[in-house]
């Protein structure tokens, strides 16, 4: 598994200079690349976001193939709050982010009593009732024609009207939402996660709750996939109710198996890279495509997920190297 | 007073008594053995008692409270832990990582204090794991991955993680079953060791040998009924045990 | 509602009941051997009708020989699938579950660069109208329901009079039992990813000549499937017979009287409840 490894586990140092590279890159985009890549990359921010915030879930051993219903219920809330009662900005986003996190509240505490499958087909349920309801809701969602006008997101009262600003804003939030849910995931919280994924009758017997520690980590999913709808909300500024159906929910929950769900930046790998990657085709037949074959052929051949991709290849090396002259060590 | 005491301690399956109108006491300081054949209620027995299954009637009194029907983790909060019958084990993690995992799944925490405390593993609860691998003889495993240990040791770590917990009660199911001679040997005595330290045991267990030396009292079940109890001699020389064994076509040595 | 729309909407409701019912034995099959929910069925559904467009209405086969080659070509397919996709993964649910979701999105979004982007039309197989109790209904949806139900006692009769048939039942059992007992439990769970399939394009089939084609045909049904088998309980045949016939009617007259997607949301909900409070299907079928 990660980290055991040596040459998966670089020093504190090295990791601390790879993030400050990135992070400066990152705020680099705007004054060096167009609109195109600042807007591109915002989107790629917020499905970083829903990525990792399906972690804790997924970490529970929970499959939740409904996340996308959640950014839904953010995004909509936050929306409406902003459009109809002019609610700013940092208050719109955490109300669409509690509602959220109340909702998974609602549904997660009788659902995740549900192991395995049954829990997956109410997530799944789940996320088509709330596609429907927005769709059929005409008169507080427009439905099918769509929600236009959602006013550009404020900080301090100040209107973020450049795409550049929204990008900061984006990049700020994500990297706020990676911190906290990395420092759980690293926490006692975070290992009594894996120990419920792992052995739930194990840590049952150990002395944890395990009713209450799935439902924590769902509700904190939950929350952070509302900041993510709500950012959108604001930066797209059009909420058309298909786009945060199954086929969403299907994708975030994609980029963490491709990523590589051992370890916290499978998801963050999986997001960036499949989002960037299927750019090409956004929108099209061939995007789907894309993700689908991406999973498949992750399941089939790298079941650990991108992440695992450099310590199979080092493996092979050494295997190589090893294989010829001495025998492989006692074991 | 009995440490765990248990009064008509019923559990039915449809229309099956798979335990039934069962009283057993546990009395502080003792090691006591739960036998009978298969099929008998042992283990039903267990999850009864450690709160994985709901009686459908009676009561269960542990250390003066009753805990009839409570949860699984509040029961081991109040000290009464349990191990399993196969190798349960989160096998990803090193035999230290597992005792601490043991150690500090129950203590109570806030996401607040989970954000702002700087250790995963505080140095105090990993010194006290390495004495209870030293203990258990793993002390030289600690760092190995538990899968990669070899199965009686796998079986011995399962008991480690519920000593981290802090047990006053033990409940250890089939701690010696599929070991050599050798191997049970060595886990009796470590059961003994773990009671003379101050924590009661109540094991499971189909190894009569082992049940025969180690416990001092014995209560037999069949048919989810309670049979016979007593000292190992009077139990193992008592005519209903000896053909209820016959009976269901089992004669362990 | 007049009687003549009631027993109208009955005999649609039972004909559509038999195409749920095609689909939702599939699934529970599946489910009850492996405790696998087959989110390709669905797809499977779309390429059957779409197996009629080619090789009946293009090539002009005869409607019957099309339905066979549509049974047996996407039967071949479900084993290729249990031995590509499921037995690869060693029966872990989880990525066995993810794995059929990237197959379905996948057969889904290729449909439309392979099958082009209009919908497909395939002219009616059996023309003309019968008198039903006074009502007159199209021979094309009174023909499903023997030939549906012809099916469900074929594989009645295959899983309870057959050795094979015995054999995935011992896997529903206990897998571990089977396999000690010499059932090659690959080759089993083979074929019931081949049964599944070959319903579902069975239904596909049928459905062909009376809805439009296109590459998301597929999830209606398969959603309804959900909805049968979570009622009548996962894993059971009856069950799926019973909530299948059920839901067909109550479909059929719900979505007259409220609208579709109403009659939709109001089904998701009930999936739901059902769900949370009684697991085991509605009819106590439980395992």
């Amino acid at each position: 598994m990660p980290s055991k490894t040596p040459g998966q586990a670089p020093g504190k140092a090295i990791i601390a200079i790879v993030i400050a590279v990135l992070v400066l890159l990152a705020l680099l985009v705007p004054p060096l690349g167009g609109d195109y890549y600042v807007h591109l990359l915002a989107l790629v921010f917020t499905n970083v976001i829903l990525a990792a915030s399906l972690r804790p879930s997924l970490t529970c051993g929970q499959l939740n193939i409904g996340h996308s219903g959640f950014m839904s219920i953010g995004a909509y809330t936050s929306a409406l709050l902003a459009k109809h009662f002019g609610l700013p900005f940092e208050l719109s986003l955490l109300s669409g982010a509690i509602v959220a996190a109340l909702v998974g509240v609602v549904i997660g505490y009788p659902a995740l009593r549900l192991r395995g499958v049954y829990f997956a087909m109410v997530t799944v349920a789940f996320v088509e009732v709330i596609r429907l309801i927005a769709q059929i809701w005409v008169p507080l969602t427009r439905g099918m024609s769509g929600l236009s006008g959602v006013p550009k997101p404020n900080l301090l009262g100040i209107t973020l009207t450049t795409k550049a600003s929204q990008y900061y804003l984006a990049l700020g939030l994500m990297l706020l939402i990676l911190a906290i849910l990395y420092k759980l995931e690293r926490s006692r919280l975070g290992l009594i996660w894996r120990s419920i994924g792992m052995a739930d009758p194990l840590a049952q017997s150990l002395g944890v709750n395990i009713a209450a520690h799935k439902l924590l980590a769902f509700m904190i999913g939950c929350f952070f996939a509302g900041v993510a709808g709500a950012f959108y909300a604001h930066f797209i500024r059009f909420l058309f109710p298909p786009e945060f159906g199954f086929l969403m929910a299907t994708n975030i929950l994609v980029y963490n198996y491709v990523g590589g769900r051992g370890h916290f930046v499978g998801a963050i790998v999986g997001a960036m890279f499949l989002s960037l990657l299927s750019e090409p085709f956004r929108g099209s037949a061939y995007e789907t495509i894309f993700f689908s074959i991406a999973m498949l052929l992750t399941i089939l051949f790298l079941p650990g997920g991108l992440i695992t991709l450099p310590g199979k290849l080092a493996g092979l090396r050494s295997w190589r190297a090893a294989s010829a002259p001495s025998p492989s060590p006692a074991g | 007073m009995p440490l765990l005491a248990t009064r008509q301690l019923t559990k039915r399956f449809g229309g099956l008594a798979a335990v039934n109108q069962v009283d057993l006491t546990v009395e502080p300081g003792a090691i006591v053995g739960l036998i009978g054949p298969n099929g008998a209620g042992k283990t039903t027995c267990f999850n009864l008692l450690s709160g994985f299954l709901r009686p459908t009637t009676g009561s269960i009194t542990f250390d003066g409270e009753d805990i009839t029907g409570w949860r699984p983790h509040r029961i081991t909060a109040r000290g009464l832990v349990r191990t399993f019958q196969h190798t349960t084990l989160f096998h990803d993690m090193t035999a230290l990582e597992n005792v601490l995992l043991g150690l500090h799944l129950s203590s109570r925490l806030g996401i607040g204090t989970v954000l702002l405390s700087r250790r995963v593993y505080p140095p105090d609860e990993v010194a006290r794991a390495r004495e209870v691998l030293e203990l258990t003889g793993l002390g030289a495993h600690a760092d190995q991955p538990a899968r990669s240990l070899p199965h009686g040791h796998q079986r011995v770590l399962g008991i480690a993680m519920a000593l981290a917990a802090r047990p006053r009660l033990l409940l250890l199911d089939e701690p010696v079953t599929g070991m050599n001679l050798d191997e049970s040997g060595r886990v009796m005595s470590l059961v003994k060791e773990i009671r003379d330290r101050g924590t009661t045991i109540l094991l499971v267990e189909h190894n009569m040998k082992a049940v025969m030396g180690t416990c001092e009292h014995i209560v037999v079940l069949n048919f989810g009924q309670k049979l016979a109890e007593g000292t190992p001699a009077e139990v193992s020389t008592s005519r209903d045990v000896i053909q209820a064994y016959l009976g269901a076509g089992i004669a362990h040595a | 509602m007049t009687a003549s729309l009631l027993v109208q909407s009955a005999v649609i409701g039972l004909s559509i009941g038999s195409i749920y019912i095609l689909m939702a034995l599939g699934l529970t099959l599946m489910f009850g051997m492996m405790h696998i929910i087959n989110f390709a069925h669905g797809a499977v559904y779309m390429l059957g009708a779409y197996v009629i467009y080619y090789v009946f209405f293009q090539s002009g086969a005869p409607y019957f020989v099309s339905f066979v080659v549509a049974m047996v070509l996407l039967g071949v397919f479900g084993y290729l699938v249990e031995r590509s996709i499921y037995r690869p993964v060693k029966g872990g649910i989880e990525p066995t579950l993810v794995a059929l979701l990237a197959l379905t999105t996948f057969l889904q979004a290729a449909g439309y660069p392979v099958f082009g982007q209009l919908d497909k039309h395939v002219p009616p197989v059996f023309e003309g109208t019968k008198n039903v109790l006074g009502v007159m209904v199209s021979v094309e949806r009174l023909v499903i329901i023997p030939i549906a139900a012809a099916l469900v006692v074929g594989l009645y009769l295959f899983i309870n009079k057959t050795k094979m048939g015995a054999a995935m039942r011992a896997i529903e059992q206990d897998k571990e039992a089977a396999a000690l007992q010499g059932v090659n439990v690959h080759v089993v769970n083979g074929l019931a990813f081949a049964i599944g399939f070959a319903l579902a394009a069975a239904s596909g089939a049928l459905m062909a000549p009376i809805f439009k084609l296109d590459p998301m045909m597929g999830e209606q049904p398969l959603l309804k499937a959900f909805i049968i088998i979570i009622l009548g309980g996962l894993g059971s045949i009856p069950g799926a017979i019973v909530g299948g016939l059920m839901l067909g009617l109550i479909d059929s007259i719900v979505a007259t009287a409220l609208g579709a997607e109403p009659a939709f949301l109001l089904s998701f909900v009930f999936i739901i409840l059902v769900l949370l409070f009684k697991p085991t299907g509605l009819f106590g079928y439980a395992q």
